[in-house]
């Protein structure tokens, strides 16, 4: 896209299960898939497990044999580099953290958790990306009530994190999602409060926090010093019966198992019935100078080439960004 | 560089599958579907596209007329339709351009078809020149000639309104094999009478599809960029109803552009297009897509992608 915004696209909707995205040619297709819709850069989620190749940092490595072969194999399909990655300490972990299940909420993971940052803040920083995108807490209904003491140890955890992607030249964005135990505003603030601004940034997903009851609009406007990374896609729903609350929101609230049962909750831009003022907050953008990469996400949508396509159609003609 | 400053443009041929909340549909389900499709096309960076004349109930009925459809088209940042193929249902009984007591029933079609299309500017009307192989074998000159003499008329009736008549040799139809080709093009009027390069049918055929092109450059008035892996073997091509979804040898013939293993030499195919100086559009097809796994969205912007990063760097 030839923007003064810089904009990527995030490849999570293509690895939806561990075997379904591990051959080079199936990676090979869907960069070229992102590349035809204008986009030449990428998001990569991280992964666990032998299978996942685009994910876990240290089998890409081996796959590709360091980040330059990593960066050559991108550049085949016409995509340049690397935006950013996400990370999620809570997701289980397979062989290489010892099946371990931790959390930023839980003092004796904390360690571990800033150790395991190690090999995640290497590749980012070795393949010239430019932030380290994490969930920063599990989700509410796994977590016990974050009183103020509960949400600076979470912080902690990020300013020690925020210290070695610093250290290494690159940014740690803090990603709220719509079931995390950082749920509200007065809690996204207190977090931001208790990490350092100068290390700790705040990725802002705009479905997310419309989801989550927080206008991603007004909240860019008020927070624009703290974000440094944005996710943007649309959805048709807020949580306005607190389904995140439910035991297994993963499966009950965003798969619809229960509650409203709502089986799609995100959406691509520019959708029927989207809840998400997208030109009002990319205008906010630019009315901010924001400096950061804009990642288009198919996230739990649906057809992750057919979001795409419809994603890059709506920043060329709705947004007027010439591909 | 600009759609208006390239050489070649490229259209997009109308096949379609996506999953819909009601399950599997095509694009013209729906005035939303349509538009979910023409955005995708767009987006990955087709000048325009191709449709079939079945299509034209749908024009009416949902759209309004032709007009009305290429405006929703144009609308949507595509510059207009380009071609229109002609499926018709041949029938030796009523239908069945080797048989000259069926030609009238034929002319009368075109004429009538002609006259729905008048509305907008069309380049070519696409034909499969001949039946279906089982219903003209044993080929012989004299049923190549009467083809030809059919669609010679035909030709002059579609010249009429601006559009061109040209020949779509699928590797199913009676003309397929490369000297029946050579016969008919020999009886053909060139005035009136152009071939249609579609690249996968072609190596179905067992033709190389660039010498082909080579030899007949200065008739040839558009092409269906799509590819194969496999030549049609035995008696592939006399399967009834239809041996692109009968024959038994292969569960899906076409893939997009760029596809591993597959037989059409793009490059080579590009080189020819360019060294006869050919401009103006070539048609991306990949037809049954959704075939075995495929997905119509991603092979849409794979051979797209594979158009600007490799063929264009041949020539654009």
């Amino acid at each position: 896209m030839k923007d003064s915004l810089r904009w990527a696209y995030a490849l999570n909707q293509w690895n939806v299960r561990l075997d379904v995205f591990v051959r080079h040619e199936d990676q090979q297709r869907a960069l070229k898939t992102v590349s035809a819709c204008g986009f030449d850069t990428i998001e990569l989620a991280s992964g666990t497990g032998r299978w996942d190749n685009i994910s876990r940092p240290e089998v890409i490595l081996l796959n590709h044999g360091s980040h330059q072969g990593f960066l050559d194999f991108l550049r085949r399909a016409n995509v340049q580099g690397v935006s950013s990655m996400f990370w999620d300490p809570q997701a289980p972990a397979e062989e290489e953290e010892g099946y371990a299940f931790r959390s930023t909420a839980n003092p004796a993971d904390a360690d571990a958790i800033v150790e395991w940052s190690k090999p995640l803040v290497d590749f980012v920083a070795g393949v010239g990306a430019e932030q380290l995108v994490v969930r920063p807490v599990g989700s509410a209904w796994m977590t016990p009530p974050l009183d103020a003491d509960g949400i600076k140890r979470i912080a902690d955890v990020w300013n020690r994190v925020g210290e070695r992607t610093s250290a290494a030249g690159i940014g740690l964005a803090l990603h709220y999602d719509c079931l995390g135990a950082v749920h509200t505003e007065e809690e996204v603030d207190a977090l931001l409060e208790a990490t350092d601004p100068a290390t700790v940034g705040f990725a802002l997903d705009t479905a997310e926090l419309t989801v989550g009851g927080i206008d991603p609009v007004a909240f860019y406007r008020s927070h624009s010093d703290r974000v440094t990374h944005v996710h943007l896609k649309d959805t048709r729903y807020a949580d306005t019966g607190e389904e995140y609350r439910m035991p297994g929101a993963e499966s009950t609230m965003l798969k619809g198992g229960a509650g409203r049962r709502i089986e799609r909750w995100f959406f691509e831009l520019g959708t029927d019935g989207g809840l998400v003022d997208v030109k009002g907050f990319v205008a906010a953008l630019r009315e901010n100078g924001y400096r950061g990469w804009v990642v288009v996400e198919s996230d739990h949508g649906g057809n992750p080439a057919e979001l795409a396509m419809l994603n890059s159609w709506y920043l060329q003609h709705e947004l007027g960004i010439a591909k | 560089m600009t759609a208006a400053e390239r050489a070649i443009k490229w259209s997009y041929m109308d096949h379609w599958r996506s999953n819909g909340p009601a399950g599997p549909i095509d694009q013209w389900h729906s005035v939303r579907t349509m538009s979910a499709f023409l955005k995708q096309i767009k987006a990955v960076g087709f000048d325009a596209i191709d449709t079939f004349d079945f299509r034209i109930w749908q024009m009416y009925g949902d759209y309004g007329c032709p007009a009305k459809y290429q405006e929703m088209v144009q609308d949507h940042g595509l510059e207009r339709i380009v071609n229109t193929f002609h499926a018709a249902d041949y029938d030796v009984r009523n239908y069945a351009p080797h048989i000259p007591q069926t030609h009238e029933n034929i002319l009368e079609d075109f004429r009538v078809t002609m006259g729905r299309w008048s509305e907008i500017q069309l380049d070519n009307i696409i034909v499969m020149p001949a039946t279906l192989y089982y219903d003209m074998e044993p080929i012989t000159e004299d049923k190549l000639k009467y083809t030809a003499e059919c669609w010679n008329k035909v030709g002059e009736i579609t010249a009429g309104y601006g559009v061109r008549l040209t020949c779509h040799h699928e590797f199913f139809c009676g003309i397929q094999s490369e000297p029946d080709i050579e016969t008919f093009y020999s009886y053909t009027d060139p005035e009136y009478v152009a071939l249609f390069v579609d690249t996968a049918q072609h190596c179905i055929a067992g033709i190389d599809p660039v010498a082909l092109y080579r030899r007949h450059a200065q008739r040839v008035s558009g092409f269906h960029f799509k590819d194969t892996r496999h030549v049609a073997t035995g008696d592939d091509h006399r399967h009834r109803p239809d041996s692109e979804i009968m024959a038994p040898t292969t569960g899906k013939w076409f893939y997009e552009m760029g596809t591993s293993e597959g037989l059409v030499d793009f490059r080579a195919m590009m080189t020819a297009v360019r060294d006869n100086g050919y401009t103006g559009w070539i048609s991306v097809e990949h037809d049954k897509a959704n075939k075995e796994g495929g997905d119509y969205s991603e092979s849409t912007a794979i051979s797209r992608w594979y158009a600007k990063n490799v063929l264009e760097e041949i020539y654009r």
